[in-house]
């Protein structure tokens, strides 16, 4: 009886439920759902994290490549986000060339990548103005359950910050590149941005961290990605305005969130390192 | 092929000949139609064959280019089958009609001349890391009147044997880039070692025998089919099944025992018959399309 | 080549790093040792597999397979009426599509179907094909997607199986499961669920040998029905050995079959429990 109530008048459903102060899946309105990180579980990526939250899944796969650099940035490498919704994650897509959500998806990740100094593009430099390393960030979306900005940040954080590249010389004189497989060094990351997302309904009621059925029938959303105690990018693509006051909330709800995400991230890959070091 | 609509009658009596080895058009199971086969018959090109068989027309041309080796298989050529299902065969291959049975040919071709036992990819190479030959196999299926998957098979391996490669007379690294010299005279060419080209071969199971050489009407009255690909030295390079039916295993076994024969048998009438085509030389009159 | 303005585009040529390997590794494969296999399996053993069925929620069926290293994430959905066909279909159509992940092999795949991929999606529905009661939903198509998301070898086999489990997860009538493995044969030596180093090797051929069987044969069939509903092989192999491989495959076909039953009754019953 739910079932077909749900697919038959889906907002009513789900204003049912928020005039009883609940949601469809039971929980609180602030209350997120749980997260789960799995890392270096892809063996043909150089590294890999699979993230979950709720049902929503993202798999993060890096493929490190060497290419010329841009003549005029001859020290920096390239990094290149690229998100994929494909069809097997939701009825809603179909086959076909990247949707207009994933390309707003993808550039809003590569601006943050930018803003919050994550990663030094200097680093991925093999030798100035002739090799450098192309980072290839494959974000794949497994299931699609809602608050896909902050499972897409969470798998491409973690995957980053289990790089390793192997060591790489180029000699000048030859021209000829010597890569040394068995020696593969860390790639710094400076900081770990982590996002969290609200949606908002009428009244300025304020859903946290919502599921595809809720952020599809919501007036606005909001996505606030924290680095550190700092704000590094806020995202409220159109829809109702939101109060200061809720805005406050969402930030100090934000704020305790992304202090979880980042503890289970670094929790993940240490029990990576410590996996290596027993080896 | 669109047009071709078969009643169960019709259906039931092609089943029947089957059953009784005597086909509506007078064959035996395991008997092909006539074909009619001519070579070097597109001076544009590097090698050409046209094939006919029943109403199923087929046309191949190759080219040959010099391209840059694939970073990861440095001392090795290119082969690539690119066939074009065209709309003038039937009405059904308009638009992207014809997509999936072209890509299923090129994907069929592409595997059965996978093996280094079958095509040397080596022999293509002119200079590792910079210069190799690119071979490109256009198939041009002008009529399909069944069994598409053998005539091409036979004209793709006609047409190179009859392929000419201008031969090199130097190739020399100059200061890391490659400097390739041609032989003046443009009759001096290298042929490709054809001995052992593989062919295709279908069989089509109907009812619970199977043929070879199928026409359009006996297609329609099958479900599953085996399309093998067959080494003249008794090796198969490649199988796989089209249609929605399943087979059982001692019909498969016995499927492939019989294209085996049937294979073997096949490619040495081929070769004989591209000899004698051969010997009469330059002077031959081409048929072409006039025929 | 057109530049792509709807992803963010890296450098117009980038080569992976394994080309610039300081051994070669051509000799290296010519040492492989036959006698024992990487992951301490003989040749005839097939690796674990993992099951579990209804990974994606959003999904009608779906099914996520593990054989070793390789993992495949399959999905299902609900029929929808065929579109752009003239007259009427009796008879309902699956239509499959199989990728690789970018980040699944040992060389970056693009973001496009290539020819072998393309290949894979015609030989997933071919050989689901038999499998489902397709005269059950008339002019109506089910979507099958399939993705590696790690290619370690058989990826066909076990894309095969996660489908046949999503299909029947995603309650479309069906005859009977199907199953699916993959053979390596180089020379006299069978090997079972090979790795994706393994069938490097199968289609490699050794020099100057021609009498030499080398190649990969990957056969699906209903173990209910003992019926063969695909079978591809590539390489160059004489018909004794593949009559031997098959036979050792349909075998191998029949032992899974339990699994897969066992884990979709698996996911029945807990569903059945939770209503309760």
């Amino acid at each position: 009886m739910d079932s077909q109530y749900k697919i038959i008048h889906p907002v009513k459903y789900l204003q049912d439920h928020l005039a009883q102060d609940v949601r469809p899946d039971g929980r609180q309105f602030l209350s997120f759902r749980s997260i789960s990180v799995n890392i270096s579980s892809i063996t043909h990526a150089d590294s890999s994290a699979i993230f979950k939250i709720g049902n929503t899944t993202i798999v993060c796969g890096i493929k490190a490549e060497l290419a010329a650099p841009k003549a005029e940035s001859p020290e920096y490498g390239y990094i290149v986000p690229n998100i994929e919704l494909p069809p097997l994650c939701s009825p809603k897509f179909r086959p076909g060339p990247p949707s207009d959500q994933a390309q707003v998806v993808v550039k809003l990740i590569e601006n943050i990548l930018r803003n919050s100094a994550a990663i030094d593009l200097k680093d991925l430099c093999v030798f100035k103005g002739k090799l450098v390393w192309v980072l290839y960030c494959d974000l794949m979306c497994i299931n699609y359950d809602g608050s896909i900005i902050d499972a897409c940040i969470g798998a491409l954080t973690a995957t980053l910050n289990t790089l390793t590249l192997p060591e790489t010389l180029y000699n000048i004189e030859t021209g000829s590149v010597s890569v040394n497989y068995t020696k593969r060094l860390k790639f710094p990351i400076k900081a770990l941005p982590v996002s969290v997302s609200f949606a908002i309904f009428n009244d300025q009621l304020l859903i946290a961290d919502p599921t595809d059925d809720e952020e599809s029938l919501c007036l606005g959303r909001l996505t606030i990605v924290m680095n550190e105690d700092k704000i590094c990018c806020i995202h409220k693509p159109g829809g109702i305005p939101i109060s200061q006051d809720l805005f406050l909330r969402s930030l100090t709800k934000c704020k305790k969130r992304a202090e979880l995400i980042r503890s289970l991230i670094d929790a993940a890959v240490s029990t990576i390192k410590q996996e290596h070091l027993n080896e | 092929m669109a047009e071709t609509v078969l009643s169960s009658g019709e259906k039931i009596f092609i089943l029947h000949g089957i059953d009784a080895d005597f086909r509506n058009d007078g064959r035996r199971r395991c008997e092909y139609r006539s074909m009619e086969i001519e070579t070097k018959l597109m001076p544009q090109t590097h090698g050409s064959a046209r094939l006919h068989i029943g109403n199923t027309d087929i046309l191949v041309g190759i080219k040959v280019e010099l391209d840059v080796p694939h970073a990861d298989k440095p001392n090795e050529g290119k082969l690539e089958f690119f066939v074009d299902c065209s709309a003038t065969a039937t009405p059904a291959f308009e638009g992207k009609g014809g997509d999936d049975l072209a890509t299923e040919i090129s994907n069929v071709l592409t595997a059965a001349y996978q093996t280094r036992n079958a095509f040397d990819l080596k022999t293509l190479c002119i200079l590792p890391h910079k210069k190799c030959w690119k071979i490109y196999v256009d198939v041009l299926i002008l009529q399909c009147g069944g069994n598409l998957f053998d005539a091409v098979g036979i004209a793709v391996k006609a047409a190179l044997n009859s392929t000419e490669i201008p031969k090199i007379t130097a190739a020399t690294l100059d200061g890391g880039e490659p400097d390739i010299e041609l032989s003046d005279d443009s009759y001096d060419c290298i042929q490709l070692d054809t001995s052992n080209y593989p062919i295709i071969i279908t069989l089509c199971k109907i009812g619970d025998n199977y043929i070879v050489d199928p026409t359009l009407e006996e297609e329609m009255c099958s479900t599953s089919s085996i399309v093998m690909s067959m080494l003249p030295n008794g090796k198969i390079s490649s199988v796989v099944k089209l249609g929605y039916g399943s087979i059982q295993f001692n019909t498969f076994t016995k499927m492939l025992q019989m294209g085996e024969i049937i294979g073997l048998r096949l490619n040495k009438t081929l070769m004989d018959v591209l000899k004698e085509e051969n010997q009469f030389g330059r002077q031959r009159r081409i048929f072409g399309f006039l025929k | 080549m057109p530049v792509d303005q709807r992803r963010i585009n890296g450098p117009e040529v980038s080569v992976p790093y394994h080309i610039y390997s300081d051994f070669d590794e051509k000799s290296d494969k010519v040492k492989h040792d036959f006698s024992k296999r990487s992951d301490k399996r003989t040749n005839s053993e097939m690796r674990k597999i993992f099951l579990k069925i209804g990974i994606v929620s959003q999904a009608k069926g779906s099914a996520y397979i593990e054989m070793g290293n390789t993992k495949v994430v399959c999905s299902v959905f609900d029929p929808r009426e065929l579109s752009n066909k003239n007259g009427y279909c009796t008879q309902g159509e699956i239509y499959c599509e199989f990728k690789f992940a970018p980040f699944s092999c040992q060389k970056r795949k693009i973001h496009q179907q290539n020819a072998e991929e393309k290949q894979y999606s015609l030989i997933l529905q071919r050989t689901l094909e038999p499998a489902v009661c397709l005269h059950e939903f008339p002019n109506f198509q089910v979507d099958v997607y399939v993705m590696v998301l790690d290619n370690a070898g058989s990826s066909l086999a076990a894309a095969i199986m996660a489908a046949s489990t999503a299909l029947a997860n995603a309650g479309v009538p069906m005859f009977g499961l199907v199953t699916a493995s993959t053979i390596g044969i180089y020379g006299n030596h069978y090997l079972m669920d090979p790795t994706d180093t393994e069938e490097a090797i199968c289609n490699t051929q050794p020099d100057k040998e021609d009498d030499f069987n080398h190649g990969i044969i990957t056969l699906a069939s209903l173990p209910q029905h003992n019926q063969i509903s695909e079978v591809f092989l590539i390489g160059s192999i004489d018909t004794n050995t593949i009559k031997q491989a098959t036979e050792m495959l349909t075998a191998a076909n029949k032992d899974i079959c339990p699994v897969l039953q066992q884990c979709l009754v698996k996911t029945i019953m807990k569903l059945h429990n939770e209503k309760k």
